[in-house]
């Protein structure tokens, strides 16, 4: 069979285009309400304490970045691995990086408590914070990767295409271990003081960012009419896999780590025995459904080509990237920290105690609106530039596949 | 890119970019009630012409000054600027809060639609529980200038006699 | 020569006399260190910048103190004016210090201390502030400049002591020596204001039996010579902090 050109074409104007836009412009009206309403209030509305400082927002916003930099790969395995099948997917890959980036930047930045400083915090910085760093991080991640996108669609800048795309790579795993480092930076609290955290939430990061990509692939391709074949598919398919087995490893690495030495033991039992809310999140939605049930409907046989198998393989993966975020950010913080260790300790503000959380709605609407401002974003990028192939079919992907 | 779908993106762009710039009108003197800041216009630390146009310069280096190296001089303190110029209530005995129109630093501000968060941690009227929050400028009692200062040239013994003289009972 | 500089010496004198009187109240505590006195400060002129030639430290004679502190966290309260949050939960007031009750799980051996920010030399809530807002003032006060806070709460994960508070709402007739507002985090400072007034802070000033206040740089200050005698022990001392805050009697 004779190859096919790659032709890359904006979405078709159509109704469904304009529903999909008031389904997330309301999800957006939502979430800025949700702003305003903490804004104006105060955080006395939300759930969060001055025990659990880091709630419901945190977690979608640190998911959102961690999936903005593994959402990238898929254009780096084509560009600075030199994989032909995944290069006509890099314009996608890279606007939907610099989409969820911005998602969670937003959730990030309208939950802080003085949101309207948001430009001290771009000029004044503390170089010793590892999140000044990230603001550097995040800054630099979007600029490389619009830069990336150009090359890919000005052929007179495509001698730069590899640069571009060798660059982006290379910041974007210094941006995840950056992410990965806010917590491994924290002495103070003995669920989260490790270098593994980096590596973990690089990681965790491929596996999250290839699940979002398959899952919005997939709708892009079929909502717009457009083929898409099962080798494309296929190669993405089995990539998760190796991610999600990545995400075990790195985490039971941490976990027995964590139960082999005396000092983090307590908080260790505490996730993964008798954690309540936490323990549950962690073996029943991290491993079980956020990692084994993937693994299942991937490798399963009578499953092979099965496209609903991959994309509730996709959308698992994602829950199981959430319950492992809520379970180390709001179950790291639920246990209490040690004063003194071997010693019991209370007071009037909560020492020695585990520490309730409750999300509240406004949390919920702020993180929901930071997802839909990304999807927004790619909506209306696919519309308006030429982000998308017209067909990824098998014939056009890969023609040596038959 | 498609018409149809740009064409409503700029309209609706160019119909928020009208409502903003309509939003936008000089106010003139005649707005502003400057009648409290005028009352104690010449007594101020400094001239009115800098006070208005430097006001904001002043307290921002007085804020980091005081923050950051602990000097504690009253001529620029915001603190001074409210035990002079807010009183602790209003005509009708109900607390005077920085947002009532006749807060002193209200008066201008709301008319010129500045927005300012000094407020938000500091207090905005005088503590109530001294009764001489609201000292006169430059008294002994005051806390302008160069009270506590040791920069100033050194007085000689006769200056001193004469200076002191008098006070004797009120020094401690 | 006019008025006002006339006046200007009138008040040089005063402050020279008003200094000479301070050193002269706090003679004695040099003298009798060991009845516990609460230690001294000595004024500093005003519009001189801290130095880092002093650091402000003080020592807690756990044993010494019949409530387990709650004097001092009470007097820390009605200085500053936290912990009245009227909308905010519980879990969402503002606790610049509290009581801590120990109770050593195998010998059952129990005492009480009041835990607040302990003005580490090396803080990590200085460390992790994207903005520079958690800082150490040179004389070793750790403080909140609320003027760039962005409200991450950064510094409140990173704080081993839970010394830290988040104002969760808006608040109105702060104490104007202690500002303190919504969106920011905020902790003990030491009373800044009143070691920059030649004062102690509230809570040594309601514990002056238990507690000494003074200068850790100095080896001849009342707290430096007590700690010398008696020890000055660290809450989480593992942590290499080195805090300007230590006990006896834990």
């Amino acid at each position: 069979m004779a190859s096919q050109a790659i032709i890359f074409r904006e979405t078709k104007d159509s109704k469904g285009f304009y529903i999909l836009l008031a389904v997330l412009g309301a999800f957006l009206a939502l979430g800025a309400l949700a702003f305003f309403h903490a804004e104006h209030h105060g955080h006395h509305v939300t759930g969060m304490t001055n025990q659990v400082v880091w709630g419901l927002p945190h977690v979608f916003a640190i998911g959102l970045i961690v999936a903005a930099s593994g959402a990238l790969n898929v254009g780096s395995i084509g560009t600075v691995f030199g994989k032909k099948i995944y290069q006509p997917m890099g314009r996608l890959s890279a606007l939907l990086a610099i989409s969820l980036l911005v998602g969670g930047l937003i959730v990030l930045v309208l939950d802080l408590g003085h949101p309207d400083r948001l430009i001290v915090a771009m000029t004044t910085y503390n170089f010793k914070s590892i999140f000044a760093w990230n603001i550097i991080l995040y800054n630099g991640f979007l600029a490389l990767s619009a830069v990336y996108i150009w090359t890919m669609m000005d052929r007179k800048v495509k001698k730069f295409y590899k640069l571009a795309g060798v660059a982006a790579f290379t910041w974007r795993l210094i941006l995840t271990t950056g992410t990965g480092s806010i917590f491994g930076f924290l002495v103070a609290r003995d669920f989260y003081n490790s270098a593994v955290m980096a590596p973990l939430f690089i990681v965790m990061s491929f596996a999250m960012g290839l699940a979002v990509f398959i899952l919005v692939l997939h709708f892009a391709y079929t909502w717009t009419g457009r083929p898409l074949g099962d080798v494309v598919m296929n190669r993405l398919r089995y990539l998760l896999a190796v991610f999600i087995g990545g995400v075990l490893l790195l985490e039971g690495a941490r976990h027995f780590t964590g139960l082999y030495i005396a000092q983090k033991a307590g908080v260790e039992n505490f996730i993964l025995f008798d954690g309540g809310i936490y323990t549950q999140l962690f073996w029943v939605g991290q491993i079980m459904l956020g990692s084994l049930l993937p693994l299942s409907l991937i490798f399963c046989r009578k499953l092979a080509n099965n496209r609903v198998a991959l994309l509730l393989a996709a959308l698992f993966t994602i829950v199981g990237g959430f319950a492992q975020l809520y379970v180390i950010l709001i179950g790291g913080q639920a246990y209490p920290l040690v004063l003194f260790p071997g010693a019991e300790v209370s007071s009037d503000f909560f020492d020695g105690v585990i520490n309730a959380y409750e999300p509240s709605i406004w949390e919920l609407m702020l993180g929901l609106g930071g997802v839909a401002l990304t999807l927004f974003m790619v909506t209306i990028g696919v519309k308006v530039l030429r982000f998308l192939p017209d067909s990824l079919s098998d014939a056009v992907a890969d023609p040596h596949s038959k | 890119m498609t018409s149809k779908f740009s064409s409503v993106f700029l309209a609706a762009t160019l119909a928020f970019a009208t409502l903003l710039a309509g939003c936008s009108k000089a106010p003139t003197e005649a707005d502003l009630n400057l009648a409290t800041a005028k009352a104690k216009a010449d007594q101020c630390v400094e001239p009115e012409s800098v006070i208005r146009t430097k006001h904001m310069d002043l307290l921002m280096h007085q804020r980091d000054a005081t923050m950051i190296e602990g000097i504690r001089t009253k001529q620029h303190s915001l603190k001074e600027c409210i035990n002079c110029h807010v009183s602790t209530t209003k005509q009708d005995g109900t607390p005077l809060h920085y947002g009532d129109k006749e807060h002193f630093c209200t008066t201008c501000h709301a008319a010129v639609g500045q927005k300012i968060d000094c407020f938000q941690c500091h207090a905005d009227r005088p503590q109530t529980d001294d009764p001489n929050y609201q000292h006169t400028v430059g008294s002994t009692a005051g806390h302008h200038f160069t009270q506590g200062v040791t920069a100033a040239a050194a007085p000689t013994a006769a200056e001193v006699q004469m200076v002191t003289q008098p006070q004797q009972g009120a020094a401690k | 020569m006019n008025q006002n500089r006339v006046d200007e010496y009138r008040r040089n004198f005063m402050t020279t006399l008003g200094g000479v009187a301070a050193v002269a109240a706090v003679v004695p505590s040099f003298v009798l260190q060991t009845a516990h006195a609460a230690g001294e400060v000595a004024a500093k002129p005003v519009d001189q910048a801290v130095t880092n030639a002093k650091r402000w430290g003080m020592l807690i004679d756990v044993t010494k103190l019949t409530d387990g502190g709650a004097g001092m966290v009470a007097a820390c309260k009605k200085e500053h004016g936290w912990g009245d949050e009227a909308h905010s939960a519980d879990t969402q007031k503002a606790h610049w210090a509290r009581v801590v009750k120990v109770t050593d799980k195998l010998t059952q051996n129990s005492f009480s201390l009041p835990v607040m920010c302990q003005h580490c030399e090396n803080p990590p809530c200085v460390d992790v502030c994207p903005t520079g807002a958690s800082m150490k003032r040179a004389d070793g006060i750790v403080q909140v400049n609320k003027h760039i806070c962005i409200g991450c709460r950064y510094c409140m994960m990173a704080c081993p002591y839970k010394a830290r508070s988040f104002v969760h709402e808006a608040l109105q007739d702060q104490k104007p020596h202690s500002p303190r507002g919504m969106g920011t985090v905020e902790s003990c400072n030491m009373c800044v204001h009143r070691i920059d007034a030649g004062k102690l802070p509230a809570c040594v000033e309601a514990a002056p039996d238990a507690v000494i206040f003074g200068d850790l740089n100095d080896p001849n200050s009342a707290v430096s010579q007590a700690m010398k005698t008696i020890g000055g022990k660290q809450i989480r001392a593992d942590l290499g902090l080195n805090t300007g805050v230590r006990y006896h009697g834990i």
